[in-house]
């Protein structure tokens, strides 16, 4: 039968709606499978308004057997057979008569007892049982008290309406009682509803200018967009995540479209852009790359009938430009340049300094980045670019719409005559800010953004901030993400060993912790979210483990590792392969270290191992160092034949220590030569198991 | 018909209608209505309570000498506490806008995420902005803490931006074009203590002499406490406050040492509420 649950509260926040509707799903199946209730079709939908549950559940639990124990077996029955006292009295006080009883082996011995079939409870009964602390349950990001209650949640709860079967279902929660009632639109149709069933809910909602599922809004809202920008020849600026609020906060969504004054273009697309987005939740209108006087507004409205809500936001959008054109302005009359000289007044953090320490550290970096990858020609331009990166932070415009930062830096410098390389290095130096954002896409920018974020990530982990949980203030996973991507994408032959070092001995006399510490804690950061990239591509969980065993000093090369392997993981010689090595690795498992003497090696088949393994050695790494992890794993393959040979014919364990250590240490130099590649024995292979 | 005191009579009447108490504006300059008296103190502690007025607010830093149409060092904010909160009060709130001729149906009106925090005064709040036509209009929030106290039982507070409202109702595009009565515009009244005072905050005041009257108002901040003359001292807070601004304003005040005055005060704040709200046990 039909259930359905509306949470009705005040203007929940777009991201707690989404979150809460997940919540509720999950805690609601979990809920009734515990229960036994069958459940289908379930669904969590709603606005910023509404919370809404619906499903198809059971009528009632299923009727369950019960085991009732009374007293022990040997209390219970006289040595004849017959019941004792304790057992009349036990069966007296269940209401049932003497011979219902009967022994009953249970994890604590034996036992009288009956089994008797114990009814399920109704679907309201549970419901009402189950959903206050199901409701009181949902966690959000931060909650609030009202009125003079304590209990929290994520803005107040004004109503429930819940039926089961058409029929209220009482439920009840902090004084309210749910009913069979629902309001409309809160400002435009704030009428009282009574609804039977779902179908009637969805429909007297939507009668009532609430758009219950968030799948058609959206739907008319990307439609009225189309409508509106199809005689411009124009595209919405795509703006994911200010859809997705939208989508939550509004019920009734009407598309507008409006003007500004064209000379406003004069200012950047990126403040353009933003001035509409921060406040007033307004997207750009563009014809390819360039902006139009145009944008487009969500209103949660059925209609504008008079064109104020057009003029409103034309009026407001107005001023807010007038505001930016007064930053712009302003902001322009003093050189960046002079704002980097105030940088040291400005903390970075309270540990690491001013922002004028964090500069001059990253200027090091950039510089010692700049030799390693032999870029001497822009050198000088990157030092300049990173030299003025933090000066924006100054700038009226940041204050303002701190999201700039970098963006309106970079554009500044290029206004004020620095050159194209600098000015897009701090332009870019901010990216990747979310694992959708790009990287960097000039050279420039992606060593400035390296230089900064790791020095950030070892300023931090080093003065002593783990991460926990979802706890990182500092969003030190997403600055090492965007230091791996920056690595890889960009394929910087550069050590991530001795970038951490130097990166550490710049920040040497402020770290807290000592250096090795905070070393491994930066690359095992570094190494989840290579791990992280790589699973993303698709990587196998075990290739990745195999690949990553050899270390991540050079990203390049590690990328090409697992590259190699996953295209030799089909190839018919792998498996063998895998499994020799396993074997090989069992084998010296608890095998003592020893040196091998070449002069002792006596079978033909160990020596024939040895010379195979020093010409192949010689061959796969030379590969190695060019990075052709590919070819120099495709040569290790040529050790399978020999060491086969070795296993059949050699006796590893031999009688003499002296000649068995000697076969171990050759083994071992075997498996030395492997591991520069790759830890095989982390690859799953199918023939294992048979 | 329309003009600022046209509003400021209105929303007086409609929220006297309400049951609160109209206070007449304190006689101190503070940053906004949440800071006075007959907010701060009374949101403390369990009694009800219920009150409205004008309270003029200064943020010297937003003073743009009479050049911006939207910017100003000092604005009019309308307040209201009602505590505690009503569960329909959302709706008391939309009606009051209903009482201004505001026909809500021609417009789109949105209650928006914005949680609020005054570090100054050791209180946070969550709520929204309360937007109309695209333009902020209010800011709706219920308390949680005040003097880093836990509030119990929670207090609304309302603040209409006065001169946003009646650039929405009268449909300005420059604050100075507004008529604060038939004949009497903003501008008669406002614009050359906007340009004087922009001049006096970013230009003029003398730091030192901001300086030792912040250390001035601080001691004697701390001396009242000891004293437990809790209205004076909270009043010195006030001060510092305003003083501290202006240093701002003169950017006069490094990263490092805003972070510390502002401890400052909050640690006074905050021994003073206690103390209140421990008296207010009491009784």
């Amino acid at each position: 039968m039909e259930f359905l649950l509306e949470i009705m509260t005040e203007e929940l926040p777009s991201s707690h709606v989404k979150s809460a509707l997940a919540q509720l799903e999950e805690k609601f199946s979990e809920e009734m499978r515990n229960s036994g209730l069958e459940t289908s079709e379930l669904r969590a939908i709603g606005t910023c308004r509404r919370l809404v549950l619906v499903a198809d559940l059971g009528e009632r639990q299923p009727d369950q057997e019960e085991i009732v124990t009374g007293p022990p077996r040997t209390a219970g029955l006289a040595p004849d057979g017959s019941f004792t006292q304790a057992a009349l009295g036990f069966a007296r006080s269940q209401g049932i008569s003497v011979d219902n009883l009967q022994v009953l082996t249970t994890a604590r011995g034996e036992y009288l007892g009956f089994k008797r079939l114990k009814k399920g409870k109704s679907t309201p009964e549970i419901l009402e049982e189950k959903l206050p602390a199901l409701i009181a349950a949902l966690s959000f990001p931060k909650t609030m008290r009202w009125s003079d209650k304590s209990f929290r949640f994520s803005r107040p709860i004004k109503g429930l309406l819940c039926l089961f079967g058409g029929q209220i279902v009482r439920v009840s929660l902090e004084g309210l009682v749910a009913s069979s009632q629902t309001y409309g639109h809160f400002i435009h149709r704030p009428q009282e509803l009574s609804v039977h069933s779902y179908q009637e809910y969805y429909q007297a909602l939507k009668d009532n200018l609430v758009l219950v599922d968030p799948a058609e809004r959206k739907e008319k809202i990307l439609d009225g967009f189309q409508k509106k920008l199809s005689s411009l020849k124009a595209q919405v600026y795509p703006d994911d995540r200010l859809l997705e609020r939208l989508l939550w906060n509004i019920e009734c969504p009407l598309v507008i479209m409006g003007s500004f004054p064209e000379s406003y273009l004069s200012l950047p697309l990126e403040v353009l852009s933003t001035a509409m987005r921060e406040g007033q939740q307004l997207f750009s209108v563009v014809r390819g790359k360039k902006q139009l006087p145009y944008f487009l507004g969500i209103a949660d409205a059925p209609a504008d009938p008079k064109g104020y809500i057009l003029a409103g936001n034309e009026r407001v959008l107005k001023a807010r430009l007038e505001d930016a054109r007064f930053f712009w302005e302003n902001d322009l009359k003093v050189s960046l340049a002079e704002r980097a000289d105030q940088l040291s007044a400005v903390i970075f953090q309270e540990k690491l300094g001013s922002y004028a320490d964090k500069v001059a550290r990253v200027e090091e970096l950039v510089s010692y980045i700049a030799d390693r990858l032999n870029l001497r020609n822009i050198k000088k331009d990157l030092l300049e670019a990173a030299r003025l990166s933090k000066a924006d932070l100054l700038t009226e415009m940041v204050r303002e719409f701190p999201e700039l930062q970098g963006k309106i830096g970079g554009i500044y410098a290029q206004r004020q005559g620095w050159s194209e390389t600098a000015s897009r290095a701090i332009y870019e130096h901010y990216l990747p800010v979310s694992w959708e954002d790009p990287i960097p896409d000039s050279t420039g920018g992606a060593i400035l953004s390296l230089a900064d974020k790791l020095d950030t990530i070892v300023g931090i982990i080093g003065t002593g901030y783990a991460i926990s949980g979802s706890s990182d203030p500092y969003g030190l996973r997403r600055n090492a993400l965007g230091v791996v991507r920056i690595i890889l994408d960009k394929k910087f032959h550069l050590s991530l060993y001795r970038l951490v070092d130097k990166s550490i001995s710049l920040l040497q006399k402020k770290l807290t912790l000592p250096a090795e510490q905070v070393k491994t804690a930066c690359l095992e950061l570094m190494a989840g979210r290579v791990r992280f990239i790589f699973e993303k591509r698709g990587y196998g969980y075990d290739l990745i483990t195999a690949a990553l065993a050899p270390g991540l000093d050079y990203l390049d090369f590690t990328e090409a590792r697992i590259k190699a392997l996953n295209s030799l993981k089909s190839s018919k010689n792998f498996e063998q392969f895998i499994l020799m090595v396993k074997r090989v690795k069992n084998i010296l498992k608890e095998a003592p270290k020893s040196r091998l003497d070449p002069a002792r090696l006596s079978e033909k088949e160990e020596k024939e191992l040895y010379s195979a393994l020093n010409i192949i050695k010689k061959n796969a790494e030379e590969m190695m160092v060019r990075g052709d992890f590919a070819g120099a794993q495709k040569i290790i393959f040529r050790l399978q034949a020999p060491l086969n040979n070795f296993f059949d014919r050699v006796l590893v364990m031999a009688e003499d220590k002296k000649i068995r250590n000697n076969r171990l240490a050759l083994l071992s130099q075997v498996q030395s030569l492997i591991d520069q590649l790759a830890d095989y024995s982390q690859i799953v292979v199918t023939s294992e198991n048979s | 018909m329309m003009s600022m005191q046209n509003l400021i009579l209105a929303l007086s009447r409609y929220w006297a209608g309400q049951g609160c108490y109209l206070a007449p504006t304190y006689d101190l300059e503070v940053g906004a209505g949440t800071m006075t008296p007959d907010t701060f103190f009374r949101v403390l502690g369990r009694k009800p309570w219920r009150v409205a007025y004008v309270q003029p607010s200064r943020r010297p830093t937003d003073g743009r000498y009479g050049e911006n149409p939207h910017r100003v060092q000092k604005h009019f904010q309308f307040q209201v506490i009602v505590k505690p909160s009503p569960l329909n009060i959302q709706r008391i709130y939309l009606d009051s806008l209903v009482s201004l001729g505001i026909n809500l149906s021609e417009h789109d009106l949105r209650f928006d995420e914005d949680d609020w925090e005054s570090p100054t005064i050791g209180a946070w709040g969550v709520g929204w902005q309360v937007m109309l036509d695209g333009l902020e209009i209010t800011q709706f929030t219920y308390f949680q803490q005040a003097g880093g106290l836990e509030l119990f039982p929670v207090s609304v507070e309302i603040t209409y931006g006065l001169e946003r409202l009646e650039m929405f109702l009268e449909q300005k595009d420059n604050i100075y074009d507004l008529k604060w009565s038939d004949d009497v515009s903003y501008r008669d009244l406002r614009f050359r203590e906007e340009k004087e005072f922009s001049i006096y905050n970013f230009e003029q005041a003398d730091i030192a002499m901001l300086q030792s009257s912040f250390n001035g108002a601080e001691k004697e901040a701390r001396r009242l406490i000891d004293q437990k003359l809790l209205l004076p001292a909270y009043d010195y807070c006030l001060k510092c406050s305003h003083l501290f601004n202006l240093l701002d304003a003169r950017k006069a005040i490094s990263v490092t040492e805003r972070v510390k005055m502002i401890g400052q005060i909050r640690t006074l704040v905050n021994q003073i509420a206690r103390l209140y709200a421990d008296e207010e046990g009491e009784n």
